[in-house]
């Protein structure tokens, strides 16, 4: 279908650089059939570690020390299936926005790309639920509800939803190149981690592109008022999708008492805010460098 | 687990602690609408309200008007029945 030429005139665009070119090629080349790929185990065993140890919510507390093995594997599994839930859920919320924006006025040269992440997006969340399924038998709900932020305009908007995309893929990314690679773990737990890893190691580099160049387009044609909300929106965001991963369901489904407590004392923890800032460097460290989110402790100022 | 009235102050309480800039909160008012709970704080809020009632909640989309107003908080959360 032909894009109307007067729409493409009122939304000029942003010129993103041949690293689309590039990826996109990328994708073509590395192409494999995901529905092939994997061995399914029947099932696997409750004991051995479902996630690698330094991921897990507990790392570097005394919960460590103060819970048996056999709970800590419990858990594993459990914040495991979890971490493959909040995929399935991360998925279909950055699948909605790309599907709105493909082959749209405005996105006519991200749009051959568009066209491989939503193939290969769509691949992820299959594998990723099977996985839930197989194993755990669910997957968790999605607890996230997404209100209103007010008016804003559609390029602010794009800004929003694309630093989304780009926060959730490098948090993902962070726990897939670790497990990828974990000896410690079952064949398919670090075959999952490590294909994922593959793929988003592409959906980055163009997200990082995409979020620098819609920042600088806001920047320039937007009041210094709604971009320092939208950079304050992102930066509360990156806080937001971490603390996600502590999750009290999953400390109950793992048979520790007081979930809830737990939760907040993780979160209160100096030992976690320094982990989290660790899983988080890479995110905050280009987006400071580029100017998307201002300067200094991401954790700082956390109120609404 | 505490009565009703105990854990709407409570939840007033975490609510007003989150909002320094805000004296009170009216029973009826639209704590979404007026961004005292904004999609990035939900989350947070919802494991609170179950830490209360010491229940998993119901989170999905049809469920968002339990959770507008310390009324609604009260009536369909702390007395569901």
């Amino acid at each position: 279908m032909a894009i109307p030429q007067e729409a493409v005139k009122q939304k000029p665009s942003r010129g993103i650089s041949a690293t689309l070119e590039r990826i996109t090629e990328m994708s073509v080349d590395t192409y494999y059939n995901p529905y092939k790929m994997f061995q399914w185990p029947e099932s696997l065993p409750d004991d051995q570690w479902w996630m690698s140890r330094e991921l897990m919510t507990v790392a570097n507390t005394r919960f460590t020390e103060e819970l048996n093995e056999s709970q800590l594997k419990a858990l594993s599994k459990w914040e495991s299936i979890y971490f493959y839930s909040l995929n399935v859920h991360g998925i279909r919320e950055l699948l909605v926005e790309v599907v709105a924006r493909v082959q749209t006025p405005g996105y006519e040269e991200e749009s051959e790309f568009f066209h491989h992440f939503i193939g290969e997006e769509n691949e992820h969340m299959w594998f990723f639920a099977k996985f839930c399924w197989n194993y755990g038998k669910k997957i968790y709900p999605n607890r996230k509800l997404s209100f209103s932020i007010g008016e804003t305009s559609p390029e602010i908007e794009s800004f929003l939803v694309f630093s989304r995309i780009l926060i959730f893929e490098e948090i993902v990314d962070f726990f897939n190149s670790r497990m990828g690679r974990d000896e410690t773990l079952d064949p398919i737990i670090r075959q999952v981690n490590s294909i994922h890893h593959q793929d988003e190691s592409r959906h980055i580099v163009f997200g990082r592109e995409v979020v620098k160049k819609l920042h600088g387009y806001i920047c320039e044609h937007e009041s210094e008022d709604q971009v320092r909300a939208a950079e304050k929106y992102v930066k509360r965001y990156i806080v937001a999708s971490i603390q996600s991963l502590y999750n009290p369901i999953v400390y109950k489904d793992a048979g520790i008492p007081e979930p809830y407590k737990m939760r907040t004392e993780l979160l209160a923890d100096p030992a976690r805010r320094d982990v989290d800032r660790k899983t988080l460097r890479r995110t905050t460290d280009y987006m400071q460098k580029n100017g998307i989110i201002p300067k200094g402790d991401i954790f700082s100022e956390l109120s609404n | 687990m505490s009565s009703a009235t105990e854990s709407i102050q409570a939840v007033k309480e975490w609510l007003l602690a989150k909002h320094p800039e805000l004296d009170d909160l009216e029973p009826n008012l639209d704590l979404i609408e007026n961004r005292v709970i904004d999609s990035l704080g939900f989350m947070d809020f919802v494991f609170f309200l179950e830490s209360l009632v010491e229940r998993e909640l119901d989170v999905e989309a049809g469920s968002v008007d339990a959770f507008r107003t310390l009324r609604s908080i009260e009536e369909k959360i702390f007395q569901p029945d």
